[in-house]
């Protein structure tokens, strides 16, 4: 995750309207959800793959280990889908267990790789989006979009105070090893449920504190901010439209 | 005070009577505390951890309600109401010591605009501040960064941005050096230099008796919770018993002039020297009335 976060801030495309990239990579992963097709998703996967890789500043490997990620899910639920308890042999191997067939038909094979290829294709939609777009202008175009406010701002000083905890917590867990908090597995545990429950004690101080901070500079409740938002290019929208539509084209026809 | 005040010609900006501060769970942080802060003035608060600093900084624009005397802002007692409040910290700006819990956004420009929106400024006026402030501030160069990637000076920088862009006319820092390396501090200060320049009341609280002694015109010392005593560098720091008790070192150029002096190289001056600048001149000058008194 925050890796993806830093990755994000260094993109090429970072100071793309935000909601182009959006369009782009939502559009996209519509149209790869409904069409259900293997071509579709082919294609997909190597524009959002590509673009990804070449704008990102991040390697071919890199970007194959982000994707990942979400593959071990997604071969665990696909062999239950290959796999079929069945009575009779299926047309494409049969593994016999008592009397029953461990079996794969040529349409569960099908199935499985479809929904490989596709969860694949959408996943590279979305990671084409939050590594070339910074949370910041996310929640700017969440914003623009008529999001409640409050959820906002929420995310806003989530998005924020994550670093800040996470800064924290590994001072505290640094001090604890420091003084061999983790020697063995109970001690590390008992490590832990303390690191908790001073991390939970000083956000909540630091939630003072920021108030605090917040109210000195005139806080009045609602969070009032210049946004940067950089206009879209006509160029980049007239692009994304364009390749938009020949993906529904594609897809209708196959 | 008030013949400190006729004499100087300076009307108090802020002035505390007799305040006294006790937190929720019973700690009497402020006991007693009158002061009055001077339009335009360099002062410097001092005093040991938990001594009441910060929680005097709060008092000062209102975030903290005394729990008896009063705060009286030009002239006039502070007005705790919503608006009463809103006029007082547009005009008494802090800046906290720790910037991790000042910054709320992970945008610089968020950051810095958010104080001046809140003013009730158009937005297209607010760009061009906050623009400005960036450009004075030299927050350029990493203006797109987010905040959880920013060094601890760059931090900094920003939280003073956050507090300029509003236009207080009295900015309080509370430990502007604090974490900060040498090149970062040196940095601060020159802000909060060209700040007093321009006539703006600066109050900051610093453990540094060098820095305070080169920079303060005033300095306060505060001692759990009470004012144990208040002048100007050159009385404070020539006070023995004072520092002893505050445990306060003496500024190493007082030392070393102290010690020329009496080592008889050195004959005491009338003005004590506030930095080794100083202290070079008056042994320069030295050497020439010797000179002339040769010829
Ligand atoms: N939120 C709080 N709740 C209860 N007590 C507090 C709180 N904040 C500060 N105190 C207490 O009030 C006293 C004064 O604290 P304050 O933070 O004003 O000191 P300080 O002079 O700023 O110290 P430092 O140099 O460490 O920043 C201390 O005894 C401290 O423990
Ligand atoms: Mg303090």
């Amino acid at each position: 995750m925050f890796i993806i976060d830093k990755l994000a801030y260094s993109s090429k495309l970072r100071y793309k309207n935000p909601a182009v990239k959006a369009a782009f990579a939502v559009g996209s992963l519509l149209i790869c959800v409904g069409a259900r097709s293997f071509v579709i998703s082919l294609i997909i996967l190597m524009i959002m793959g590509g673009l990804t890789v070449l704008s990102g500043r991040i390697s071919v490997l890199r970007y194959f280990g982000l994707l990942m990620i979400p593959f071990s899910f997604l071969a665990l639920s696909t062999l239950a889908i290959v796999f079929n308890l069945s009575e009779q042999p299926l047309n494409l191997f049969n593994i016999p267990i008592g009397t029953v067939y461990l079996a794969v038909s040529q349409n569960s094979l099908r199935e499985g790789v479809l929904l490989v290829v596709v969860a694949l294709a959408s996943v590279s939609c979305l990671y084409f989006l939050t590594l070339s777009t910074t949370m910041i202008d996310l929640l700017t175009l969440l914003q623009r979009l008529r999001c409640p406010k409050l959820m906002v701002e929420l995310m806003m000083l989530i998005y924020r105070y994550i670093f800040v905890l996470l800064d924290m917590a590994s001072a505290i867990s640094t001090s604890q090893k420091c003084r061999l908090g983790n020697k063995d597995f109970m001690t590390e545990l008992r490590s832990v449920g303390q690191l908790l429950a001073v991390l939970l004690i000083r956000s909540l101080k630091k939630s003072s504190l920021l108030y605090d901070a917040m109210e000195s500079r005139c806080y009045d409740g609602e969070i009032r901010v210049l946004n940067e938002y950089r206009p879209a290019e006509m160029r980049d929208a007239a692009g994304v439209a364009g390749y938009l539509a020949i993906l529904i084209v594609l897809a209708v026809i196959l | 005070m008030n013949d400190q005040e006729k004499s100087s010609g300076q009307e108090a900006v802020l002035c505390l009577e007799n305040i006294c501060y006790t937190y929720e769970d019973g700690t009497e942080a402020l006991k007693g505390v009158d002061l009055n802060i001077l339009r335009g003035e360099r002062l410097a608060i001092m005093g040991a951890n938990g001594s009441g600093k910060s929680t005097l900084f709060l008092t000062l624009n209102g975030i903290h309600k005394p729990a008896s005397g009063r705060v009286l802002f030009c002239g006039g007692p502070v007005d705790y109401s919503r608006k009463g409040l809103l006029d007082l910290r547009r005009k008494v700006g802090i800046v906290f010591q720790d910037p991790d819990n000042q910054l709320f956004s992970a945008s610089v420009t968020q950051e810095i605009s958010f104080g001046i929106l809140n003013l009730g400024v158009a937005e297209a006026e607010a760009q061009k501040r906050v623009d400005q402030v960036i450009e004075e501030l030299n927050i350029t160069a990493f203006r797109e960064k987010p905040t959880h990637f920013l060094s601890g000076g760059q931090k900094k920088r920003v939280s003073i941005a956050d507090i300029l862009v509003m236009d207080p006319e009295v900015i309080i820092f509370d430990e502007p050096a604090a974490a900060l390396d040498p090149k970062h501090s040196a940095m601060v200060d020159e802000i909060i230099d060209e700040l007093s320049a321009k006539g703006i009341t600066v109050i900051l609280s610093t453990h540094d008796v060098n820095r305070a002694l080169l920079w303060a015109e005033r300095i306060v010392l505060l001692d759990d919770g009470r004012i144990l005593s208040q002048g100007t560098p050159e009385e404070i720091f020539t006070n023995e018993a004072l520092l002893m008790r505050t445990n306060l070192e003496k500024p190493a150029i007082l030392k070393i002039y102290e010690s020329l002096c009496d080592a008889g190289i050195l004959s005491r001056q009338l003005t004590l020297p506030r930095s080794a600048d100083e202290l070079q001149k008056i042994k320069r000058g030295e050497k020439l009335s010797q000179i002339k008194r040769q010829y």
